[in-house]
């Protein structure tokens, strides 16, 4: 499967930033943007995205929860937890909550690179 | 009332809430592996004000509560200043039973002294490991001085007037954070000097510039 749509939901317009131009160049991904997990949760049931880069501490509604939603519109969506939580707590109930991966803020080239690797090769 | 201080754009103040962020959390993680309690952290929001408005802005951010104790740290690179670690009234001692167990009972005059111990332990690895971390990401190096722990002091007058450089800066970094189930919450605030300032506009530049390359 070629990843075409990517969902970045975070708070913070400087994280959502950085994660984009985390991302290979010319790759021909479409983004789409969350503020928080409620607007990520919505997002993802209208664009249906191959991966959701989804941050942990977010107003209105926190990642975990909107995790759990997004698990229930489908079971098989890859949320990749990008969270600067990074407590063995928290990263073990994005696990639970249906997280495939979960990454350690800052986001770097490699680290995205990486993950979008494991989103490809689950796919295939 | 206090007025946010124009000193950072909008822009560096949404790359410096995002640094703070990745270092507040970095502090939790590292406090929870050292003292094995689960901290429960808010969105972080930062504003900017004359180091002279904070105790005044303390005053009115720790209301409902008469009294509060802070830890104070020293740091200093290129980024120098001040840390303060600001507790709501009560979380020295809510922490010292956490910590001591369930059977924990203390000899009259142990629980002030292991409260004021904890709080100093507590600061010094939550100030330790956010500062630190934004020094990493800005590409600084800082050193600390031994942290300094103020108890159970009255809200009015936690901090004096004179306490800090009139032309100092204070960054607040307000997050609550609870401890595993306990509603202990409080404040972290640097205050850095003018010097410091500039230090930090270029550094916050720097810092994003690797991303949009």
């Amino acid at each position: 499967m070629r990843i075409s749509k990517i969902l970045i939901v975070d708070d913070s317009p400087i994280s959502r930033r950085m994660i984009k131009s985390s991302m290979p160049k010319e790759s021909g991904y479409e983004f789409f943007e969350a503020g928080d997990g409620l607007q990520g949760l919505e997002m993802f049931q209208e664009v249906r995205p191959q991966v959701t880069f989804m941050d942990l501490t977010m107003p209105v509604m926190d990642g975990i929860t909107s995790v759990q939603e997004i698990m229930k519109l489908d079971e098989t969506a890859s949320v990749v937890v990008l969270t600067a939580d990074i407590q063995a707590k928290m990263i073990m109930d994005a696990y639970q909550a249906g997280a495939f991966l979960v990454l350690k803020k800052p986001p770097t080239k490699e680290s995205i690179q990486d993950a979008l690797n494991k989103v490809e090769e689950r796919e295939s | 009332m206090e007025s946010e201080l124009q000193l950072i754009g909008t822009e560096e103040k949404d790359i410096l809430q995002e640094i703070m962020n990745i270092a507040f959390g970095n502090a939790a993680a590292e406090l929870a592996q050292v003292i094995n309690i689960f901290v429960v952290l808010s969105v972080p929001y930062i504003r900017v004000l004359m180091a002279r408005e904070l105790p005044e802005y303390i005053k009115s951010e720790v209301t409902g509560c008469d009294s509060v104790s802070i830890v104070e740290q020293d740091f200093w690179g290129d980024f120098q200043g001040n840390a303060l670690l600001v507790f709501q009234s009560g979380a020295g001692r809510e922490l010292a039973f956490m910590l001591n167990g369930d059977d924990g009972i203390f000899e009259p005059g142990v629980t002030d002294r292991f409260e004021s111990e904890i709080l100093m332990e507590v600061g010094n690895i939550l100030i330790g490991a956010c500062v630190g971390k934004l020094a990493e990401l800005l590409g600084d190096v800082i050193q600390y001085s031994p942290p300094k722990v103020l108890i159970e002091n009255h809200a009015n007058d936690a901090l004096p007037q004179n306490f800090f450089d009139a032309s100092c800066s204070a960054i607040i970094l307000k997050t609550m954070f609870r401890f595993n189930d306990k509603d202990i919450g409080g404040f972290l605030f640097l205050v850095a000097s003018h010097e410091s300032i500039g230090w930090l506009k270029g550094a916050l530049a720097k810092f994003m510039a690797q991303y949009d390359e």
